[in-house]
């Protein structure tokens, strides 16, 4: 349970930080997007139970500051989280660079399928998509700057509350 | 258990999480969504707090010789705003008399409530602005909020301290409006946002004798229709129109004020009828 809660303080966090990071970034009508760093580390080193909640919850959070049906985020978060736990057998794991490529490749998912979701609300959709690749390819420069540090925290934290401090590290 | 089995287990998971949370009452996501929200806001709101703050000791630096001009310069601006309010008055007074003969329905009163923006969400997705301001100021979903260069957007959602403005650039926000100079409604909706450019958003239903580019635009002010927006406040500039496809209206592209990306400060119009 505290494993738990942790993961969704780190959320929180993140979520604080790219607020304010596009609150700056609005004048120049840009958005980072780095949902996938929340499902990330739970998909890949937790259980399937607790790692699919902290990520259904994880999107709970996303969906309640945003103008979308409530659930959304947390099913796409979720869905995201049902695919690379099924994938992490097969793939490197341990290391921090391995966990970006994967988030990388996540986010990248998320931001597409969550873009088809919305994009039909707007007048003129064809145009909407230059704006969405530009955001895309900002979200995708980010992540790959934070993950480091959001992955280590996220693990510090957990060490916390395990023995096996190793394995989130 | 079997291997086939065994990888197909987080997609089963995944269904019955989904089933599970669609068979939840919506009073329970509502309150969930709430609570989200409010667990989160303070986060926002302290931030803009440090800020404002930071803005403060960013001013204190400044020299008395600039303070100086600058109160010279808002008392002059303040000399002609007192003269616009006795105008006002006097017209405000001429209107009521012509209402009572020709028994007119008088204009709706608004209040101004004014509050500084916590959080500015500009994505491709939507456009929107969190205000300081929520039920402890008695603000309403649908009000309008307004700032000096015309209309902001509307409240889409209040909670105890906070609300969340959506802004006339986002596609969730369509209204009646009209070029200046005539009376016939057109509908705007919001959602051209491109990257380092200006917000806009599209025009459909435009009569056929209207014609505006980019050289010769148009300002395109709410019309008053539907009773949310008082009319007369600036959408923005009509910078194109041509022949929609059905031949009997033109469609078009609107584009609005640049500043409404760096807002820091806005005006939501209350009714007089509101506590």
């Amino acid at each position: 349970m505290l494993r738990f809660v942790l993961i969704l303080l780190s959320t929180v966090l993140l979520w604080a930080v790219t607020a304010q990071l596009n609150h700056a970034l609005a004048p120049w009508r840009l958005y980072v997007f780095v949902g996938a760093l929340a499902v990330a580390l739970p998909a890949l080193t937790f259980s399937l139970r607790t790692g699919l909640l902290a990520s259904f919850v994880s999107g709970l959070l996303f969906d309640a500051v945003a103008p979308v049906t409530f659930g959304t985020h947390a099913v796409l978060f979720a869905l995201t989280h049902a695919v690379v736990f099924n994938l992490r057998d097969r793939l490197p794991r341990d290391d921090t660079l391995s966990r970006v490529l994967i988030a990388l490749f996540a986010n990248l998912g998320l931001f597409l399928v969550f873009s088809f979701t919305q994009v039909a609300r707007s007048p003129a959709p064809a145009s909407l998509w230059p704006r969405l690749f530009a955001d895309l390819a900002c979200s995708q420069i980010l992540l790959a700057l934070i993950a480091p540090w959001f992955f280590a925290i996220q693990a510090r934290a957990l060490a916390l509350t395990d023995h096996e401090a190793n394995r989130f590290a | 258990m079997p291997k086939r089995f065994d990888q197909a287990r987080p997609f089963l998971t995944l269904g019955l999480v989904v089933a599970a949370w669609l068979a939840i009452p919506t009073v329970f996501k509502t309150f969930t969504r709430a609570s989200f929200f409010e667990l989160t806001a303070p986060v926002g709101v302290a931030a803009s707090y440090a800020r404002d703050l930071q803005e403060y000791w960013t001013l204190r630096l400044h020299s008395n010789s600039e303070l100086i001009e600058a109160g010279r310069d808002l008392a002059r601006l303040n000399a002609s705003y007192d003269l616009a309010v006795q105008q006002n008055i006097e017209m405000q007074g001429e209107i009521a008399r012509l209402e009572g003969i020709l028994r007119l329905p008088s204009y709706t009163g608004y209040r101004s409530e004014h509050a500084r923006v916590v959080r500015r969400d500009f994505s491709g997705w939507w456009q929107r602005l969190t205000i300081r301001k929520g039920k402890n100021y008695h603000l309403t979903v649908g009000a309008p909020v307004v700032f000096s260069g015309g209309v902001v957007g509307r409240v889409s959602e209040v909670f105890a301290y906070t609300a969340t403005v959506d802004l006339i650039s986002s596609q969730t926000v369509r209204l009646a409006a009209v070029i200046e100079g005539d009376t016939r409604p057109i509908s705007y909706q919001g959602g051209l946002n491109p990257t380092f450019g200006s917000a806009g958003g599209v025009i459909e239903f435009v009569p056929l004798d209207i014609f505006a580019s980019a050289q010769a635009t148009k300002r395109l002010v709410t019309s008053g229709l539907g009773g949310v927006f008082p009319p007369g406040l600036t959408i923005g500039a009509v910078i194109k129109v041509e022949p929609s496809t059905d031949g009997l209206f033109k469609s078009g592209e609107v584009r609005l004020d640049d500043r409404l990306a760096a807002l820091t400060e806005v005006t939501v119009l209350l009714p007089l009828d509101t506590p």
